[in-house]
């Protein structure tokens, strides 16, 4: 059960995980007893003032139900100084928070959709439920990729594996969505596919316009800039295609694909 | 023998002292009587921070607060702004919710009765497109039980038609707050908008309006922009500053009202700790709000609320009623 608890976490461990990716293993066992694939927690990344708000990242493994494991990658200010963190510090940690996965049925084919790097999410789901996925990863070369060990992880806990990268250095030569789309094209025999996608937001357009042609069902996690992770600020809301706006912190960050309105949502960066 | 008399007078001395703070620890007396309005303590939620208190209420205790101003309502419900919707600058941040909420009735059907079920003022936070939506709203919360006071938002710079129109025209302010003031019995605190040259001039229409005290500072109007995409961070294009950053604009704005009027002030704007609580204090304001603490510590509330009571303790004053104020400018 998301919770909107307030945890005193110690870093266990803080270290490069290779491809621009670092892995951080925080000590909060009330956190991780209550987590479940597509949870998120909001990280203060130092008690300074500067960068202000706390960061949301997505959980990627809970270990001996006493600690969560997330990977970042470097991209702004906030984890800029998150890697200079330390082991034995304390950070502060809400969480779980948010709506996580919902819990596929024993017959369908999970078919998790990774882009540039939403994996941290689908990490963990394939941990609970990978047996019968399969992992449609993407990114603009095989040195974006993922780091190597949670590929290989990954590789592990799936049935397969597709590769697409957009100068073919890996799998298939192109987007994510176009190795998705050839294999949704002609599943393997009898595969029942429901799509759980994690990724920048034209790449979730993209997924989410393929279920639909497809009559698939599909789950997004969305990623939005938000302030509290609590649903109070109003800051990270989506346009919903009934109207108005839903919160990813508070009835996401896991929708239905769609009951958003694509349009528009506001496309941040490449796929 | 005169040294016994010595150490004698320094045991008593010292014991004496101690027996003193301890009477202090026992009694700093926190409570304030706003506008007519009892609080057991000066430190409130400010609008828009703390939604309408079930989102806390899991983390901390809401019955040691001294009040929580619920986010605006509305007549009728408002969809906000399109996101981008928030951006972080240096020790702030940027904000265009677009004043989203459910309207007045859903508020009084879903969101109050659950804050009746804590021991705290709650204040609401008002706001309209028109004159008639302003009045509208008030006359539907007065007299309603459960709510303490009405906080008029005159100076939201994030929706066109309303909000800062009213709180950046003197004319406008006083037509409003008057129509206000004679729409409810209830305490009418009017929401300052900091985004004017002279706050005392609004400070005192919002007194000639009938209001029982104010609210300051509302956030600034700010902009950033994308060097790469060359556009706008927020939708909007132009959103609300708030946080530390604007910490020193609000106490100033705080001192200058206190000097104008004798309304009580709520003073806000970057409040983090007890310290930045005090200085809002001693500038002349009797009662404090935390706004975008909240979402950076959602404890803020209660580790200021504690920590004002240790520097009473510490400093040995009695009351907070004391520092109301009281900085020096001899």
């Amino acid at each position: 059960m998301p919770s909107n608890k307030l945890h005193q976490a110690k870093v266990l461990l803080h270290r490069p995980a290779g491809r621009g990716y670092y892995r951080l293993v925080l000590l909060a066992p009330g956190l991780a007893a209550a987590a479940a694939p597509g949870h998120f927690v909001m990280l203060r990344v130092s008690a300074n003032l500067d960068p202000l708000l706390a960061r949301p990242f997505g959980i990627s493994s809970v270990l001996s139900k006493r600690s969560i494991e997330l990977y970042y990658r470097v991209a702004g200010r906030g984890t800029t100084l998150l890697t200079t963190v330390d082991p034995g510090q304390t950070l502060d940690l809400l969480g779980p928070l948010g709506n996580g996965f919902p819990v596929p049925d024993k017959a369908a084919t999970p078919l998790l959709v990774a882009g540039g790097s939403g994996f941290p999410p689908l990490l963990y789901f394939a941990a609970r439920y990978g047996k019968q996925a399969r992992l449609f990863v993407g990114s603009r070369d095989k040195e974006c990729l993922p780091p190597a060990a949670v590929m290989k992880d990954l590789r592990s806990r799936t049935k397969a594996v597709h590769y697409a990268t957009e100068d073919g250095s890996r799998g298939t030569c192109g987007f994510v969505t176009d190795s998705l789309a050839a294999y949704l094209v002609s599943p393997m025999g009898g595969e029942k596919p429901v799509i759980y996608a994690c990724g920048p937001h034209a790449m979730l357009a993209s997924v989410s316009r393929l279920a639909e042609d497809h009559s698939i069902p599909c789950y997004v996690s969305m990623e939005e800039r938000m302030a509290c992770g609590l649903g109070v600020c109003m800051g990270c809301s989506v346009s919903m295609k009934a109207g108005g706006y839903k919160r990813v912190c508070k009835e996401g960050p896991v929708f239905d694909s769609r009951e958003i309105a694509w349009g528009r949502v506001p496309l941040r960066g490449g796929r | 023998m005169p040294a016994v008399i010595s150490f004698l007078r320094s045991y008593l001395l010292t014991f004496g002292l101690f027996a003193m703070a301890m009477k202090m620890k026992i009694h700093p007396d926190l409570s304030v009587n706003f506008a007519g309005i009892k609080l057991k303590n000066p430190v409130l939620t400010a609008s828009g921070t703390f939604g309408y208190g079930e989102e806390f209420a899991d983390i901390i205790d809401l019955n040691k607060l001294g009040g929580i101003i619920v986010k605006g309502i509305s007549l009728k419900p408002i969809k906000g702004n399109p996101p981008p919707r928030i951006w972080e600058t240096p020790s702030g941040m940027l904000n265009a919710i677009g004043l989203e909420n459910p309207g007045v009735d859903v508020f009084l059907r879903d969101k109050l009765p659950f804050l009746r079920n804590y021991d705290t003022a709650v204040l609401v936070n008002i706001f309209g497109y028109s004159l008639e939506e302003y009045v509208g709203v008030a006359e539907r919360l007065d007299g309603v039980p459960g709510v303490a006071g009405l906080e008029v938002n005159i100076s939201c710079p994030n929706v066109k038609a309303g909000g800062i129109v009213f709180g950046t025209d003197l004319k406008a302010a006083f037509d409003l707050l008057s129509a206000v003031r004679k729409a409810t019995r209830m305490p009418v605190i009017a929401k300052l908008s900091p985004n004017v040259t002279d706050i005392t001039a609004f400070a005192k229409v919002a007194r000639d309006a009938g209001c029982d005290g104010l609210s300051l500072i509302n956030t600034l109007l700010g902009m950033a922009i994308d060097i790469r995409s060359r556009t706008p961070r927020l939708a909007n294009r132009t959103g609300g500053l708030s946080g530390p950053a604007i910490r020193p604009v609000a106490v100033r704005m705080v001192w200058q009202a206190a000097q104008a009027v004798d309304l009580p002030i709520i003073g806000m704007g970057g409040i983090m700790t007890h310290e930045d609580a005090l200085e809002f204090i001693l500038a002349g304001a009797s009662a404090v709000a935390v706004g975008t603490a909240n979402f950076v510590n959602p404890r803020a509330t209660l580790d200021i609320i504690a920590g004002m009571e240790t520097f009473l303790t510490q400093e040995g004053i009695g009351s907070v009623k004391e520092l109301v104020g009281q900085v020096s400018v001899a």
